[in-house]
């Protein structure tokens, strides 16, 4: 778990660098599996089925479906790349440990001597670098890795605090998910079409 | 009993897949007709919680505080699919979108449909999680369903904002899950009625914290400003059957969600954590979208904000925390849907046929249709809550019950609000009324149009001279529900 919770920091602090869309899937995909592999740890220690049903599911549908539709989009989109992010890279890897920091002085003064401690604050980091990426990124397929990065750290401190949610509301938010990617990707197609770009930041006409 | 809550899941879900289905059926009347069945069996299940009590069975749960949202549904669905009738065969004609586009519409529709009767039938406040966010996925794709620029826009960051801000409520949902842990409750994970009864031992500041993320995710679904960013795009942009849909039922489904959590909190830490937090966010609301409301170009923004304002609203009735005021609240859900989806369909109706939703542009409605004209002013002057209608009721229930809390400033400040918004309203409604006609002749609503709209007006206005007693005593079961009393 200890390894799992540092590759997972590793990561997350890498993800703040990448500008191109292809990397950030294939980190995504990387992350999904390291999370698969912390709900696969757990299972073996409590020895639930549900939880080794719930692992499966992270990797089939996280760390399977959902890089698969991304590659895929990815692949219509030559020569999309994040051209002037809100935070350059070096700034954004600051904050990323910003956010380590905030995440274990948080937990010590929430949850003070709770079992999980680096699991947790891995957990939150992600949540917070999810929401990094979703504010700083302009290109529609990285917002969507920042929304399943947080994704995957909300259901990371689901996992460190309580062993995972009953099976049927971890499916349902697994179908959500899925849903969610499947929404987003036909909406960034759509905007591939009729903006020629997928850059969000020319969706400016609403106003007032 | 519980055999009809499936019922009312699958009626839609069957419509969906029959609309998509290479039959040729006759589209609009299918819808209808589903409609109308889906009312039918929402309405049997609330009276069988009138008279007999709440149903309880498994994942279900229908009880007093279901009702009000539930009769938003059972209403709405049916005005919504009336209205799709004709708005939507008039938007083909136009070439606005195609034969195929129309199945794909009315299939999510019903979809969407599902998922607000999911959330509301839920006992689980997991599950009920899981169904908010369905119900965004399935109106995300309504949103943007003419896929030009400005809905695609607003399509993309509805789905943004609002799956970010119920990612907080599925944390905050996650922390209570552990408070329910650490209590030694964990069997009946997240189950309202366990959680309830369990409240009491729950750990204070882990419940506290809970409520916050769940107040803020769920409250992004509200609308409740500073997080209401997404909702004047998302709602405006909408076909206007769906904007209905959006201001008047899936607002208070929201809602909902947060009454559900706020009964295990008040239960948990006594009422004033919570209703501090409300009573915040609605001030918020109101103050915010007032300046929108007062200086608006486009029509159907002017009543998204007034949807902000109203949620404001409702939210400072929830933050008082008397029964009055939790009464007034409830009231409130159910006049503002019925009247407020009946402006958005007179505004879909209005735009068709000036071709423009701004303000500006629309002159001389009274003189050059009557019957629209007339119904979209007495539309305007309800939701401003002009008596007799019964919106007069639940915002003076409102206004009377933070008086009786001893906040008379508090009071003096909402009805200054209140004023200025009537009065912006009232400005609007006289411009687009009144003045020059426009050289081309402007239609009338069709039938089933005039029906949907006409019906959910005049419910509004009996509803301010009388309150159906079995109604009163449910909202007052509801009430104590999630006040805790």
């Amino acid at each position: 778990m200890q390894i799992l919770t540092i590759l997972l920091l590793a990561l997350a602090a890498v993800q703040t660098r990448v500008t191109s869309l292809r990397t950030a899937i294939y980190v995504l995909l990387v992350q999904s599996v390291l999370v698969a592999g912390a709900c696969l740890v757990v299972a073996l220690e409590t020895r639930e089925l549900h939880t080794y049903i719930a692992a499966l599911l992270t990797a089939v549908i996280k760390a399977g479906v959902i890089p698969f539709a991304l590659f895929r989009l990815s692949g219509r989109l030559k020569r999309e790349k994040e051209q002037h992010p809100i935070l350059g890279p070096n700034a954004a890897s600051l904050s990323a440990c910003v956010a380590i920091f905030f995440a274990y002085s948080l937990i010590d003064h929430a949850l003070p001597g709770v079992v999980s401690r680096d699991a947790l604050a891995a957990a939150i980091t992600l949540v917070f670098i999810g929401l990094l990426l979703m504010m700083t990124r302009h290109q529609a397929i990285l917002q969507t890795v920042g929304l399943i990065t947080m994704e995957n750290g909300i259901y990371l401190v689901g996992l460190s605090v309580t062993q995972g949610l009953p099976l049927i509301i971890e499916m349902g938010i697994f179908l959500d998910v899925l849903v969610a990617v499947l929404v987003l990707v036909i909406l960034t197609y759509r905007l591939k079409l009729s903006f020629a770009s997928t850059d969000t930041s020319v969706l400016e006409e609403l106003k007032g | 009993m519980h055999e009809l809550i499936f019922v009312a899941l699958a009626i839609p879900l069957i419509t969906a897949v029959l609309s998509l289905l290479p039959l040729r059926l006759p589209l609009g009347a299918l819808n209808i007709s589903s409609g109308l069945a889906v009312a039918a069996v929402i309405l049997r299940l609330i009276w069988q919680v009138a008279t007999q009590g709440r149903i309880h069975t498994g994942l279900f749960l229908v009880d007093e505080l279901s009702v009000v949202p539930l009769l938003v549904v059972a209403l709405l669905t049916v005005s919504s699919t009336l209205f799709s009738l004709s708005y939507m065969r008039r938007e083909l004609e136009d070439g606005h979108i195609t034969e195929k586009a129309l199945a794909r519409y009315y299939a999510l529709l019903q979809v969407f449909v599902f998922t607000m009767i999911g959330a509301l039938v839920a006992e689980n406040l997991g599950i009920l999680w899981v169904m908010i966010e369905a119900t965004t996925l399935a109106s995300a794709l309504l949103v943007a369903s003419s896929f030009n620029r400005s809905s695609l826009e607003a399509a993309w960051k509805y789905v943004m904002v609002c799956t970010v801000g119920i990612c907080m409520a599925l944390l905050g949902t996650i922390l209570l899950y552990y408070a329910q842990v650490s209590a030694g409750e964990g069997k009946e994970a997240l189950s309202w009625l366990a959680l309830t009864g369990a409240a009491a031992r729950l750990d204070p500041d882990m419940t506290k914290l809970s409520f916050v993320f769940i107040l803020i995710g769920y409250g992004t679904k509200a609308g409740l400003a500073p997080m209401h960013t997404w909702l004047p795009d998302a709602h405006s942009q909408a076909p206007s059957p769906v904007s209905g849909l959006l201001s008047g039922a899936l607002l208070p489904c929201a809602f909902y969600a947060i009454m559900r959590n706020m009964a295990v909190v008040q239960h948990s830490l006594g009422p004033n954590f919570a209703e501090t937090l409300l009573l915040t966010f609605g001030l918020l609301s109101i103050a915010l979208s007032t300046p929108f409301i007062l200086l608006q170009h486009d029509l159907k923004r002017l009543l998204a904000y007034s949807s902000v304002e109203n949620m404001g609203l409702i939210a400072v009735g929830l933050g008082i925390g008397t029964p009055l005021a939790t009464t007034g609240a409830l009231l409130h859900i159910l006049y503002h849907a019925l009247t407020k989806s009946a402006l958005f369909y007179l505004a879909g109706t209005i735009t068709q046929e000036y071709r423009t939703k701004q303000l500006m542009r629309i002159r001389g409605l009274i003189s050059s249709a009557p019957l629209l004209g007339g119904l979209f002013f007495v539309g305007l002057l309800a939701i401003t809550g002009m008596p007799p209608f019964g919106i007069f009721t639940s915002k003076f229930l409102i206004i009377q019950a933070v008086v009786d809390d001893g906040r008379p400033l508090l009071a003096g400040l909402y009805l200054l609000l209140l004023g200025a918004v009537f009065a912006g309203m009232i400005y609007y409604a006289m411009g687009i009324c009144f003045g020059a006609a426009p050289k081309k002749p402007i239609n009338s609503p069709s039938a089933s149009a005039s029906l949907a709209i006409g019906l959910s007006i005049c419910i509004v206005l009996a509803a301010g001279f009388y309150l159906p007693p079995w109604l009163g005593s449910v909202l007052t079961l509801a009430a104590a529900l999630v006040t805790g009393g």
